[in-house]
């Protein structure tokens, strides 16, 4: 279960330059939940999911996974806690373009040192799972848009974790390939994955498998 | 006062040091003072931050200060050239009444700093950062002595005069000498060699004993039973010369620098002792301090062995002790 509590981010470039990104929010999101978080540009829906993925620190409040108070890990554990519980999806991949789909998608694991078959067996099942096994030895920068989001969400695969947050998921994708895309989320739902999408693509508001659709406007949830 | 570039280098590194630990200080006292791990707010948070940022100016600091140890003793060697009468660091450390409380406020402080270290990576190591308050606590006071090294470093060097006639060391560390030093050689020899090896092999019973407190309390016998016995008995069969009792000579060219060595495994066996005590206090993890125990026994097997060395060299050579 993932609790948010009284979670406010401000980002102060200097005394003149301060911005509420999110402003007092609660929010309890059940295991196996799918949550879409809909909201125009600089609505906030990206702190949150950086903030629950303990990317970032908030300002005051807090974020539990779990009972681990996410927020007050400090860097190192913070980074543990991720990589064995955390998938995360960015809106521009954050691939390494200069390196193959198979290296990318391994990254994740370099930490736990597997052996090779452990590694090669994992790294064949998500490239099953999620259609991309054919261009295996491909460098990513070759690769097309659609190509590379199945790689980014391969690579938040592999450590098979529990909770999958994805930001702007569809924004570089045609119409198609973002059906496939909610057609990827469906099977992850199924599989029992809690999921937290921030989108502000229409095609996510209508799903018969969301089980909440909350907007954010201003910092602040409209529930 | 002598400004060679070595003291100048000194003199420079702890005035950088002096402002970076002062920012520290000031920041120290603010976390020790508000620290609630288990608070949400806002303060908690920057304060969170700026423990992170604080604890990195220290570590730096620190870490580069036990560096400069090597380099200070180096200096002294190195500025005794131009001291009337002084053959090496032990001159210079006698020219004025500052170096020898300097040199023990540094060797205390090396010992501090590294210790500082080890509890900051202890602080690390836990989740609830358990340890920040007794981190930044320990700094507040460790920090009184960096200030005060700073102050005594400054005024030997500034107040040593280079006309006046300083003593050599075979004055110094003789028995005829009028120093603090000449009390030691009222020693028996033999009984100093039989208090060192015994301390030896008492540290080789609580290695295998691992009994945590004995061993910190053996080690801090070792290093005292250490250094008189260097500067009494094993320091003549370095220089092969029986009225030779100089700690500082065996750091110069002419000996190989071999004095370095001496002192390096003396000091990280000794230190490894002392932090075993340590790591028993802040943690439980066996595991690490059963690699502590190894690391401390290594190096200070490495140094009985290599002080031994040098009389049984002799024997061997030529039948006889000095």
């Amino acid at each position: 279960m993932i609790k948010i509590k009284n979670l406010t981010k401000i980002y102060e470039v200097n005394k003149n330059n301060i911005t509420t990104a999110l402003n007092n929010i609660n929010l309890e999101i059940n295991e196996g939940e799918l949550i879409i978080l809909k909201g125009s540009s600089g609505s906030g829906k990206s702190t949150i999911l950086s903030t629950i993925a303990g990317l970032s620190k908030p300002t005051s409040g807090e974020v539990i996974i779990n009972n681990e108070r996410i927020s007050k890990l400090p860097d190192n554990f913070a980074s543990i806690f991720r990589r064995e519980h955390i998938g995360f999806i960015f809106q521009k991949y954050n691939l390494i373009p200069n390196i193959s789909v198979k290296e990318n998608i391994l990254i994740p694991l370099i930490p736990q040192n597997p052996s090779s078959e452990v590694a090669e067996k994992l790294l064949i099942n998500v490239m099953r799972k999620f259609k991309i096994e054919h261009k295996k030895d491909d460098i990513v920068k070759n690769l097309s848009g659609g190509e590379q989001q199945r790689v980014a969400i391969a690579r938040s695969q592999i450590n098979n974790p529990s909770i999958i947050i994805a930001d702007e998921p569809t924004a570089n994708l045609d119409k198609e390939l973002s059906i496939h895309f909610i057609d990827i989320l469906r099977e992850l739902k199924q599989a029992g994955k809690t999921i937290i999408v921030a989108t502000h693509d229409p095609l996510f508001f209508d799903l018969d498998f969301t089980d909440r659709l909350i907007e954010v406007s201003n910092g602040e949830l409209l529930l | 006062m002598i400004l060679s570039p070595e003291v100048l280098t000194i003199i420079i590194i702890n005035i950088i040091f002096l402002v970076f630990g002062t920012i520290a200080f000031i920041l120290s006292l603010k976390i020790f003072f508000n620290w609630n791990i288990n608070a949400t707010s806002k303060k908690q948070y920057n304060l969170e931050k700026q423990s992170f940022l604080t604890a990195t100016i220290i570590k730096y600091i620190l870490f580069i200060k036990i560096l400069l140890f090597i380099f200070f003793v180096f200096t002294l060697d190195k500025i005794s050239n131009v001291l009337t009468g002084a053959m090496c660091a032990a001159g210079v450390i006698d020219a004025t009444s500052y170096g020898i409380y300097l040199l023990l406020f540094k060797l205390i402080n090396i010992y501090l700093f590294g210790f500082w270290l080890f509890i900051h990576k202890f602080d690390m190591n836990t989740k609830e950062l358990k340890y920040t308050k007794l981190k930044f606590g320990f700094y507040l006071f460790i920090f009184i002595l960096f200030i005060s090294e700073i102050i005594i470093e400054i005024t030997m060097f500034s107040s040593i005069d280079v006309d006046k006639l300083v003593s050599c060391c075979g004055t110094i560390y003789s028995n005829s000498s009028e120093s603090y030093i000449s009390s030691i050689f009222t020693l028996n020899q033999s009984l100093i060699l039989i208090v060192f090896y015994s301390l030896f092999a008492l540290l080789i019973l609580f290695y295998f004993l691992k009994n945590d407190y004995l061993y910190l309390i053996g080690n801090l016998l070792f290093l005292i039973a250490s250094i008189i016995s260097l500067i009494i008995f094993f320091g003549t069969y370095i220089y092969e010369l029986p009225s030779h009792h100089c700690p500082f000579c065996m750091l110069q060219k002419e000996y190989y620098y071999i004095g370095y060595f001496v002192y390096l495994t003396l000091f990280l066996g000794t230190f490894y002792g002392f932090a075993i005590g340590i790591s028993n206090m802040l943690s439980q993890d066996k595991q690490k301090i059963k690699s502590y125990y190894k690391i401390s026994m290594t190096f200070i097997i490495i140094y009985t062995l290599l002080v031994s060395y040098f009389p049984l060299f002799f024997y061997l050579k030529n039948g006889v002790f000095l």
